[in-house]
């Protein structure tokens, strides 16, 4: 039997947890002015409006830009031990939106303009047995 | 409307002390007392800025001076604490609710990276995305891709600032480096190096303000706060606030312009009226961005306009001539008041080596957590 799943912030992704391959980022778009934010939310941060939709943001993406982590980020950082220097970034999505995420690629691969792609996974088990879904994003190659 | 004048200053060093912070903030708040010539029965409002000390700090650090029964509160607005604080002085002097009031800003840090909890969420602190210098690091990518800034010029900023604060006696590091050490030093995110970030540590600045009724009834000489402007980022226009996501389609104007714009307009001035400045250089980047912002150079200009001398002491518009937070260390509560009492001794004539000839005008500003951004202007 699968381990019950939580996804590390709630409505962060969009499709079953339990279904890695179809899940995706979920992203909230404002009725009124047509901004997408990330996650699910209430409101529009830009205009206020409430009339928000939810919808599954596109897995593919391009890092606009990125920084390579090369010091253990301070307090409950749950990646690997000892600390292995990682990419962050911000990816442009579906060309409405600039997501902050970790980057899983090697740290030299990553370049401003690269192709890459979301990627879900298990980060841990909480205290009461469930897998804790987070995200980064992959560089595709080629 | 009566302007409002700083009548008195007063600073503890910034650095790394075994003393406690109600003693570092009285210190500073009773050199500006006596700066000033005023008594601390004689102040009417008190506002003690900080973040991360506990609740009701400011009671607890002006007691030490006398508990009189004025109203005192803390104000926290993240790097922009001290610029909230100071807003919040002029306000009640323009309401007439005093005449003159006591701004201190204090603060007693760890070392290291700070307490990522304060300003991130749980998920971002789980996945690594809580490290301010990944933030400004990203920022400093993207300007030197489409602008051509390079690490040599980045590194020009934290060389100005370190070979500054040889000059200040209330800097943290007092120490020149070279270019080569500076770029030799440890990425810490790159492009970012460990000589061009600045350390969270400890110290405190305190301002006594007047109104100028107030001022001339004391028979004391004042600097003229010309303009004091508070704003946070709006949606889409900063990602190291820190965003967890940003318009494709909307790129507003960040904190510092916006910020900038509403100060030149209270002081009736631009930036080609002000003669020096001090600005937030958390990273040696973050300077490059901020000449830009505050219209010092046009947008992607920043790099050469370091290079080319101009932000140095004896160039057209010195910066950072007190170090800058690279080389003072950043308390964050008592950051921006730091630079404002720096700025008082630059138009008082009093810096000695690190002294603008002539200086008449001066601005101070700072950028941090939530698009907090401060800008201070002052007139002499």
């Amino acid at each position: 039997m699968l381990a019950d799943r939580i996804a590390i912030k709630a409505g962060l992704f969009s499709g079953p947890l339990d279904e890695l391959d179809s899940l995706h980022l979920c992203g909230s778009r404002c009725g009124s002015c047509g901004e997408m934010t990330l996650g699910s939310n209430l409101a529009c941060p830009n205009c206020g409006g409430e009339d928000i939709s939810q919808v599954a943001l596109g897995d593919e993406g391009r890092i606009y830009t990125f920084t390579v982590v090369r010091h253990r980020p301070p307090g409950n950082y749950q990646g690997p031990e000892p600390f292995v220097p990682f990419g962050l970034g911000l990816v442009e999505v579906d060309d409405v939106i600039r997501v902050m995420a970790p980057l899983k690629a090697a740290t030299d691969q990553l370049e401003i303009g690269k192709r890459v792609r979301f990627s879900p996974y298990v980060l841990r088990t909480d205290g009461e047995g469930r897998e804790v879904i987070a995200f980064a994003y992959d560089v595709v190659e080629g | 409307m009566d302007d409002v004048y700083i009548i008195g200053v007063g600073i503890h060093p910034f650095g790394r002390f075994d003393k406690s912070y109600e003693e570092i903030g009285a210190e500073a708040a009773a050199a500006a007392l006596k700066d000033a010539g005023v008594a601390w029965q004689d102040i009417q409002a008190a506002f003690m800025a900080r973040m991360y000390l506990p609740a009701t700090s400011g009671p607890r650090i002006l007691r030490r001076l006398g508990q009189t029964d004025i109203s005192v509160i803390d104000v926290e607005a993240a790097c922009a604490s001290g610029g909230a604080a100071l807003r919040q002085a002029v306000l009640a002097i323009k309401a007439g609710d005093a005449g003159l009031a006591l701004v201190c800003g204090t603060e007693k840090m760890p070392r290291g990276f700070m307490d990522p909890s304060m300003i991130y969420s749980a998920w971002q602190v789980e996945l690594g995305m809580s490290m301010n210098p990944a933030y400004w690091s990203m920022r400093a990518m993207r300007h030197m891709h489409d602008y051509g800034t390079t690490a040599e010029q980045i590194a020009m900023v934290a060389y100005k600032n370190h070979r500054n604060s040889v000059h200040n006696p209330f800097a943290m590091y007092r120490k020149e480096f070279s270019m080569e050490q500076i770029l030799g030093s440890p990425l810490v995110c790159d492009p970012i190096r460990l000589l061009e970030i600045c350390a969270p540590n400890d110290g405190a600045a305190a301002l006594v303000v007047a109104s100028g009724r107030k001022m001339r009834e004391l028979g004391a000489h004042g600097i003229k706060i010309a303009g004091v402007a508070h704003t946070i980022s709006r949606y889409s226009s900063d990602f190291r606030c820190p965003a967890e996501s940003m318009s494709m389609t909307i790129d507003n104007v960040g904190p510092t312009e916006v910020t900038a714009e509403r100060v030149y307009s209270a002081a009736g001035m631009g930036s080609e009226d002000i003669d020096c400045f001090e600005v937030q250089d958390t990273d040696a980047f973050c300077e490059i961005e901020i000449y830009e912002e505050l219209g010092l150079c046009p947008k992607g200009e920043g790099g050469r306009f370091v290079e080319e001398g101009h932000s140095a002491l004896g160039g057209r518009k010195p910066v950072n001539m007190s170090g800058g937070l690279i080389s003072k260390g950043e308390p964050v509560g008592a950051s921006h008041l730091g630079q404002v009492v720096d700025l008082v001794w630059q138009l008082r004539g009093t810096c000695g080596e690190r002294q603008v000839e002539g200086a008449r005008t001066a601005l101070a500003h700072v950028l941090g957590a939530g698009g907090n951004c401060a800008i201070t202007v002052l007139e002499c």
